[in-house]
């Protein structure tokens, strides 16, 4: 694969935390990415905004209890725009354990929750990008 | 150079300098005491100790402040017992601000709560009230802290998550039903200056449709400027200029009107959770309250009717010594600014009253039930240093909202320490401590250190316009990630003595199901049977408020009265005031 990894970040619908999504983003574009950061978004408009900037991936961040209603739109809107098998789909926050496996059935690549370490975050973006770029 | 321009720190270090010190260790003893200390550091202590002698603790939301391995009268040789500590409930408070503190009142219990619908959390804060809380504490979803209706676009998958839903003065009733409002005291956490004007209106308009004077309600809101403009993730912000006149408004109408109400907690907690330094969490709370202050009496209010409602909130991490340390410094830090820098007259106008909750960003996923010891001697920290009320985080909340179960267990954590260690029975118990003197005076310098910091840069209002906070905050907690990713910052269990063992699984809570949908039909229901014509009018008076300048709280009374809803005032603030956009922080 050649070229930068660019990657989208959004807050998923109103939540509040952002601290981990800009440490996030600080850790990827430190990591030699590029990064849009969009700030408090709902499904449809991250996806509008991932389709204009041509992303790589998309990675969402919900400490608020909605990452599996909204998630699941996000994944929608995806489909719909075929976007779905393009592009990595990353879910950021906070929930309870047995979530994470609900969330990749639902379609996100990958999960992170608190403790995820900066080396497992950017080494996982570059395979899973790589993996689906062929 | 005119008062008005100096900084604190100057007007203080002018009017302290002029008071006669009485230090309480005699010269010639402090200088035995030095030879002897010589002779020792140089005789029995080992030369790796004496080489290392200063410390600084790595801790999460730790403040990096070096400690000596012993402390000695040599480390506060200047000590006035008078000036620098007296008695509890006296000049200057460091003691703590009753006389007889925890004999006279307990610590309030006060158990944060709210998720899903009104009736779903009246249930739980009656629960919580039947197991011997003390105090109510209601925390809001995610729509109502951002000010947008059930039934917006934008609230879609979140209604009645992270706390409870509330539209309107309907729904305030449910949540308080079968609860005497002038019995039980509760705090309303109404994060935001802007919703703080939205919701404790419709709080009020509920008492007074239950016949519940006002002058009978006790409790609190948050209103702070803070939360919305700094800390917070958003979809639109007003100005912060906006926002702070606000943040006024309701203290200066609630002065007014409902005079046992504290009208702001100064917000250090979210500041701090969202990453930041034991020091730093308190400086900005002290600098939001002198600019606050500063206004008030600008618009004509006498400083003592007006400071003796301020309540602070503070939480406390994992530096145990720190913690309980700070909460004295700014006790005292605060009465001199009172003092001196407002000259106060009420001594209860001079009082750093607080609120406190343990740190839920300590808290962590791997082996949860650590976090139950964790919260405990957060707790513990903030009675030591004399805490008001307070609230213990559940060792779930690193998955999701707490369980029943979890939630009385921090209940429990509270009744513990009240009921059965003693430690309440003692005022002030480590003061006089050499080590907690010391680092109390080390502390209260490095606040007002801080706070000058802020008011060079033009102030308050100004540091979160240009976005200096932001981004002083955004540093510190990067670096603390990476520290603790590194390993420099120990977590047990987590980068320190790891276990591979699983540990056992619990329960953690799952949101009660169809909110969003009951909400939805609920608000039809109110925009259907409401006198829109008499909303349209409410809404319009509201506006012309806003554009005129006026105090927009008794217009934002008579919205909550004719049943607006939240999300048409927060309509109306966006289109008066217009959106701010804040700083980027990465």
């Amino acid at each position: 694969m050649s070229g930068k990894i660019k990657v989208i970040l959004s807050k998923l619908g109103l939540d509040v935390h952002n601290r981990g999504l800009i440490t996030v983003a600080k850790e990827l574009r430190d990591a030699g990415m590029e990064v849009v950061y969009l700030g408090n978004a709902l499904p449809k408009e991250i996806i509008r905004a991932a389709v204009q900037e041509d992303v790589d991936v998309v990675g969402v961040s919900s400490l608020g209890g909605a990452h599996i209603t909204l998630g699941a739109r996000l994944i929608e809107e995806a489909k719909r725009e075929q976007l779905r098998d393009a592009v990595v789909f990353l879910m950021g926050g906070v929930f309870p354990p047995e979530d994470n496996a609900t969330l990749k059935e639902i379609g996100f690549d990958e999960v992170f929750t608190p403790g995820a370490t900066r080396e497992e975050i950017v080494s996982s973006v570059k395979r899973l990008v790589s993996n689906k770029k062929g | 150079m005119k008062e008005k321009e100096k900084t604190t720190r100057e007007i203080l270090g002018e009017k302290l300098s002029r008071r006669k010190r009485t230090p309480l260790y005699n010269p010639d003893a402090l200088k035995t005491l030095r030879q002897q200390f010589e002779q020792w550091i140089n005789t029995i202590v080992r030369e790796t100790d004496r080489e290392n002698w200063m410390k600084t603790p790595r801790t999460v939301l730790g403040s990096d402040i070096p400690r000596e391995m012993l402390y000695t009268p040599l480390s506060i040789p200047d000590l006035d017992y008078a000036e620098d500590l007296g008695n509890s409930g006296h000049e200057p408070f460091t003691r703590g601000i009753h006389a007889n503190m925890y004999r006279g009142r307990e610590f309030t219990m006060r158990q944060l709560t709210g998720f899903g619908s009104p009736e779903d959390t009246n249930k739980r804060m009656k629960f919580m009230l039947d197991h011997g809380a003390t105090g109510l504490n209601v925390l809001f979803d995610l729509p109502t802290i951002q000010m947008y209706d059930s039934d917006d676009p934008l609230s879609e998958g979140q209604v009645g998550m992270s706390g409870v839903c509330v539209d309107s003065v309907d729904d305030m009733g449910l949540l308080f039903k079968d609860i005497p409002l002038d019995e039980v005291t509760i705090s309303i956490v109404t994060h935001y200056p802007s919703n703080t004007a939205i919701l404790f209106p419709m709080f009020l308009v509920l008492a007074e449709e239950r016949g519940v004077p006002w002058d009978k309600l006790q409790g609190s809101v948050q209103n702070d400027i803070t939360l919305e403009e700094l800390i917070r993730s958003g979809a639109e912000y007003i100005p912060p200029q906006d926002c702070f006149r606000l943040q006024c408004d309701n203290i200066e109408f609630i002065r007014g009107n409902v005079p046992k109400w504290n009208f702001i907690t100064l917000n250090g907690y979210n500041l701090r959770e969202f990453g930041t330094s034991a020091v730093t969490e308190m400086a900005v709370a002290v600098a939001n309250g002198i600019e606050t202050l500063d206004e008030l009496v600008s618009r004509g209010h006498d400083v003592d009717s007006i400071a003796d409602r301020l309540a602070f909130f503070w939480s406390p991490a994992n530096d145990f010594f720190e913690e309980l340390s700070r909460v004295r410094a700014v006790r005292r830090l605060w009465y001199k600014i009172m003092k001196y820098r407002f000259n106060a007259k009420n001594p209860r106008a001079m009082w750093m009253r607080c609120h406190v909750q343990t740190s839920g960003v300590c808290l962590i996923q791997q082996e949860p039930l650590n976090n139950i010891i964790r919260a405990a001697y957060h707790a513990l920290a903030a009675v030591m240093g004399g805490a008001q009320s307070l609230h213990v985080d559940s060792y779930d909340e690193a998955y999701s909202v707490p369980t029943e179960e979890a939630a009385l267990l921090s209940l429990r954590t509270q009744q513990i320490i009240q009921q059965e260690t003693g430690v309440t029975d003692v005022v002030d118990p480590l003061g006089g401590s050499f080590y907690v003197e010391a680092l109390t005076n080390d502390i209260e310098r490095r606040i007002l250190d801080e706070v000058d910091e802020i008011e060079r840069a033009g102030g308050y209002v100004a540091a979160i316009e240009t976005g200096k906070l932001h981004r002083e905050i955004t540093t510190y907690f990067s670096n603390q990630q990476r520290d603790i990713e590194d390993g420099n910052i120990r977590v047990v269990g987590y980068n320190f003595h790891k276990s591979d063992i699983e540990p056992p699984s619990i329960d953690v809570f799952r949101y009660p199901e169809g909110v969003e949908e009951r909400q939805k039909t609920r608000l039809a229901e109110l925009r259907f049977n409401r006198d829109n014509q008499k909303v349209d009018g409410a809404l319009t008076a509201l506006k012309d408020a806003c554009a005129k300048g006026k105090n927009i709280l008794p217009y934002c009374i008579e919205c909550a009265r004719v049943r607006c809803t939240e999300g048409e005032l927060f309509k109306v603030f966006k289109e008066s005031y217009g959106l701010w956009k804040p700083p980027t922080l990465w």
